[in-house]
């Protein structure tokens, strides 16, 4: 059956209404309904997996672990983000993405399961990048210290960015399975690249004094992600011809902000 | 020869083509403004008069009429305003606008 309400031409919407819209919960569950609606764990029931050569494996047991790390840090951060956000209209927002990172950290290690992994904080434990563990450790500072500008570009445009690169650049080579739960999680990214790049340069147009501030934590923390995901794309075997292309979307944002 | 700004300002006060627009599967937005948006398909695409890239998420927008520069459309996947302005090719693109 066709669709019975009017369609609105949504460029017509004045700019505070389209915030009220898409920053909603009620946006939310009618955008992720649309991709995740009859796929438990991100895959469909029907999906047959794959079996992997052992090492092929190993590889991407130890690349999900990674994606279980920087998830967690995401899922963490975004949580305690929700306490300090500026407005209740974020606050619901934030709200959106803490079910996404929760969603993420379950279907990742749902992947880990079905791998055969059995003791998911051990194994997470041992191959996790120590890159990352310190960027999630700084994040979550940044967040207890209530730096919002801060905790959000080391959240919302370094580490989603990177993930949304790195994930797209896995799911053009992964098995079936991991690239259809891959490609439910870069929908939601884009979420999240989004508010963070936009909610950032709305403050630094009103507010220009804290570049400085954003300057120094992106001097300190970008490369923490940067390295860890470059270490990802390596163990999947993506040349190095074509990593560049990891931080593209990253430096891209950031340049957009003014930090080229 | 007729001169390029000449040139533009006449285009600019014609009238704007206007388009149907059809949902093409597009599911990351609520159903009522999926035919708003459609995946870039890789290097064999192409923009119609009535579309642009999001420099943000690389979602294509869509609109009913066709684009000019000064225009402001927005991508809900992703949540960004934008303008749309002149690049340096000639060509339209969009800018964020915060």
């Amino acid at each position: 059956m066709s669709e019975a309400l009017p369609l609105p031409e949504v460029h017509g919407l004045a700019h505070e209404a389209f915030l009220e819209e898409v920053h909603s919960f009620e946006f939310w569950f009618q955008s992720v309904s649309g991709y995740l609606a009859g796929r438990p764990y991100g895959q469909r029931p029907d999906l047959v997996d794959e079996p992997l050569a052992p090492d092929r494996r190993e590889r991407l047991v130890t690349v999900l672990c990674n994606y279980c790390v920087g998830e967690t840090a995401a899922l963490e951060g975004a949580s305690g983000l929700v306490a300090i956000a500026p407005d209740r209209l974020i606050q619901v927002f934030l709200s959106t993405q803490v079910v996404d990172e929760g969603r993420h950290l379950e279907v990742l290690l749902h992947r880990l399961r079905q791998l055969g992994v059995t003791d998911m904080e051990a194994e997470i434990a041992k191959r996790a990048s120590p890159a990352l563990v310190h960027f999630k450790r700084r994040l979550l500072e940044l967040v207890a210290s209530r730096d919002w500008e801060a905790a959000i570009f080391s959240q919302n445009v370094i580490l989603e960015a990177m993930e949304f690169t790195v994930f797209q650049s896995h799911a053009r080579t992964a098995d079936p399975v991991t690239r259809e739960l891959l490609q439910g999680i870069i929908k939601d990214e884009r979420r999240h690249i989004g508010f963070g790049e936009n909610e950032l340069g709305r403050r630094l147009r009103v507010s220009p004094h804290i570049r400085a501030r954003i300057g120094e934590v992106k001097r300190e923390l970008d490369h923490f992600v940067l390295d860890s995901f470059e270490e990802t794309l390596r163990e999947l075997g993506v040349p190095a011809s074509e990593r560049p292309e990891l931080g593209r979307s990253y430096l891209d944002a950031v340049a957009r902000l003014g930090f080229a | 020869m007729v001169d390029p700004l000449e040139q533009q300002a006449v285009e600019d006060e014609a009238p704007r083509q206007r388009f149907l627009l059809e949902d093409t599967g597009f599911d990351e937005v609520p159903v009522r403004y999926r035919r708003f948006y459609r995946k870039w398909r890789g290097p064999g695409d192409s923009l119609g008069p009535n579309e642009a890239i999001c420099p943000v998420c690389k979602v294509v927008i869509r609109s009913t009429r066709e684009l000019r520069a000064g225009d402001r459309v927005y991508c809900m996947p992703c949540m960004s305003r934008l303008v749309i302005v002149r690049g340096e090719d000639g060509g339209l693109e969009a800018r964020v606008a915060y």
